[in-house]
């Protein structure tokens, strides 16, 4: 199989060259000895209150809600555009940083930048983190967070039939899995689910896995370091759940409308691809966006290049159409 | 981490810093990244907006720190036509009095816009522009600018050389060197297709209204309808405006537009700009006058009038184009001018005060004109 695979796709001109000067302190591969530093460093800037008030546009609220059957409680991030009425979409919204980095406010800001073009509510939970809280801790976090949120929409002032849940990398990855937990636990509907550049699959054995190892942004080591902080020694078993990995979901029917977006030259594009393509295949909806010669995340990095632009707009053309307005 | 530009402020400008540049830039070459995509790089990077104006290649593009492409609209020919006039701050230069003469009101009008002879005029790129800010010279006109005020810090100066190298990259790779373009886009022999690349790369578009002007200088030169007017400092053929691909009937009429226009001086009194639509049955002259035919005695008549004074042949002229006799004299004294006139008269030998008389010395300036420009340019 392996001989089949191709030396990697180019990255994009501009990406590349932003990657250039970012490169620094961002390297390809992160081993497990490598979290604490990455925990403690500059690289996940830290968001103040001030940062998501946005000048007063955003009203930020601290939720502690109840976590799962006997584990701790759960802390919601709240953010309420200024003068909102009720019933407006909520954006439940899942953070990245590889199942082992990162808090509720890490890539917020992305979602911010949705909710000032269609308004809406977002609510960010705060999941305890691999290695030191293995699956199913993580999902399990986000489940309760969301059957919170979904309980108390109105409260919240969103409109319960237009809870969206989102994420990107590990994010997009907890974010279906945690639709998965949705529609078999009978949980809260979702009017949709995004999934940027999810991490999905612990096996970590696709083309693009292969290919991009050692290049661009979360390579295969990266990769792996997460998984197994996230599964220990299961990662890439025969007994992973589909709840830790959504890959290894046999049954992809009946889940709400996907937005899935991925760079073509990263460790998830295969993954991504065959998730957005199976749930075709049960009859599901799916957007798929697969942006030539992004590296992983590229859009965050590199937000001026031209296809960092166009893939942001793609995403709220998406939630426009779902939310018909 | 999003911010370039506040990334390379915390490096040591003179190592750390240029050396991201130089990457950054390096790596859009190796890339094969187009002209957005470098003057958004010298922009996220500066961390100010940056454009690129390439009047000859009529490329103008704007990008904003973030990213965001705010290229103006291009400005209606009209406005733009001030703007130019107002910018050069010179006044129209001296014409010679026959063409003074001569000169209806779009004439004047045209050479109220003190715009270089009409090639490739290009609106909408100099405005708003700011002297004070950080520029380079890319290539043949084309200039990149930061827009911040100077002198440019070491980083900036970096961002300045590297961005306008790899512009120049791509100019020369994509933008075939004008004279070519121009060359093809009047070329009959050439075919549509071939013709109408040539017209992209010269920012002209399929529903472009436009026309060739010739010049002294044998290079075709182009107009479009949203163009300022030609004016002329130099002897200009105007063809007539059409779609891009009647362009080479546009050139061939120019040239030969451009054999019945005078220097405009005493020895060659005339007008220096002539557009071909104007010229009528005139134009059908030009393929009888060729190199060596022999002198129309009516041209030889003229030659000897202007070896009388050297006013004479411009005093003629006057009153060969002007409405009437009084009205050349507005320029010369009336008595002046009759007193010229009756000196003339005995050297050209035939009475032009008459109608037929006046078309007959009319068409002996057009005559003499096709000979002193024997062949089209």
């Amino acid at each position: 199989m392996t001989t089949d695979i191709g030396p990697p796709p180019p990255f994009d001109p501009e990406l590349a060259a932003a990657l250039d000067v970012l490169a620094v302190g961002l390297p390809p591969a992160l081993t497990a000895d490598m979290i604490e530093p990455m925990r403690s460093g500059s690289l996940l800037a830290e968001v103040s209150d001030d940062d998501l008030a946005r000048g007063g546009a955003f009203t930020v609220t601290r939720r502690t809600v109840p976590g799962p059957a006997g584990d701790p409680d759960v802390e919601l991030l709240v953010l309420t555009p200024a003068g909102a009425g009720p019933g407006l979409p909520g954006l439940y919204h899942v953070h990245g940083g590889g199942m082992i980095l990162g808090d509720n406010r890490t890539g917020v800001e992305m979602l911010q930048d949705w909710a000032t073009e269609v308004p809406s509510v977002i609510v960010s939970v705060e999941y305890r983190l691999a290695p030191e809280h293995p699956h199913p801790a993580p999902v399990e976090d986000c489940y309760a967070g969301l059957v919170w949120t979904a309980k108390n929409a109105t409260e919240l002032g969103i409109d319960p039939q237009r809870l969206i849940i989102a994420g990107a990398s590990a994010g997009g990855g907890l974010a279906a899995a945690t639709a998965l937990l949705a529609r078999d636990r009978g949980g809260p509907e979702l009017a949709g689910q995004m999934l940027l550049c999810p991490m999905l699959d612990d096996r970590n054995d696709t083309p693009s896995a292969v290919q991009m190892a050692g290049r661009g942004v979360w390579d295969r080591t990266a990769n792996d370091t997460g998984w197994t902080a996230l599964l220990g020694a299961d990662r890439g078993g025969p007994e992973v759940s589909p709840y830790a990995a959504p890959a290894r979901a046999t049954d992809l029917s009946g889940l709400p409308p996907a937005f899935i977006d991925v760079g073509s030259a990263e460790t998830f594009r295969d993954e991504d691809v065959a998730y957005a393509s199976r749930i075709w295949q049960a009859g599901g909806r799916a957007e798929l966006h697969v942006w030539p010669g992004g590296f992983h995340g590229f859009d965050m990095l590199a937000p001026q290049a031209a296809v960092s632009q166009e893939a942001r707009a793609a995403r709220v053309r998406w939630l426009r159409r779902l939310l018909g307005s | 981490m999003r911010d370039l530009a506040a990334r390379l402020t915390a490096l040591d400008p003179d190592a750390g810093a240029a050396l991201q540049v130089i990457a950054y830039f390096d790596r859009l070459i190796e890339g094969r990244a187009g002209l957005p995509a470098i003057i958004r790089g010298a922009a996220v990077l500066a961390g100010c907006p940056a454009r690129l104006t390439d009047p000859r290649r009529r490329i103008s593009l704007r990008v904003q720190p973030d990213g965001t492409d705010t290229t103006p609209a291009r400005q209606p020919a009209s406005a733009q036509a001030a703007a130019d006039q107002a910018a050069s701050g010179r006044a129209a230069s001296g014409q010679a009095a026959s063409d003074q003469a001569a000169s209806d009101q779009a004439a004047s009008d045209q050479a109220a816009s003190d715009q270089a002879a009409a090639s490739a005029a290009f609106a909408g790129s100099a405005a708003g522009e700011d002297p004070g800010w950080m520029s380079v010279e890319v290539t043949d006109g084309a200039v990149l600018r930061l827009e911040r005020a100077g002198p440019p810090g070491p980083v900036d100066a970096m961002i300045l050389e590297r961005a306008a190298a790899a512009a120049r990259a791509v100019l020369d790779r994509t933008h075939a060197p004008l004279p070519d373009s121009l060359k093809i886009v009047v070329n009959p022999d050439a075919t549509e297709a071939v013709r109408l690349q040539a017209a992209t790369r010269l920012g002209l578009k399929t529903t472009d209204f436009v026309r060739a002007i010739a010049l002294p200088d044998a290079r075709p030169h182009l107009a479009t309808d949203r163009d300022p007017p030609p004016s002329p400092q130099l002897r200009t053929g105007v063809g007539p405006l059409g779609p891009v691909l009647a362009l080479p009937a546009s050139w061939a009429a120019a040239q030969i537009a451009l054999r019945f226009t005078a220097d405009g001086t005493e020895a060659d009194p005339g007008p220096r700009l002539v557009h071909a639509e104007q010229l009528g049955g005139l134009a059908l002259l030009a393929a009888v006058i060729i190199p060596n035919a022999a002198p129309v005695p009516d041209v030889s008549a003229l030659d000897r009038v202007a070896a009388t004074a050297p006013w004479a042949l411009a005093t003629l002229n006057a009153a060969a184009e002007a409405p009437s006799l009084r009205a050349a004299a507005l320029r010369i004294h009336h008595s002046t001018m009759q007193e010229r006139l009756s000196h003339i008269d005995h050297q050209l030998g035939w009475d032009f005060r008459t109608p037929p008389g006046r078309l007959r010395l009319q068409l002996a300036f057009a005559l003499r004109r096709l000979h002193r420009n024997p062949t089209a340019v």
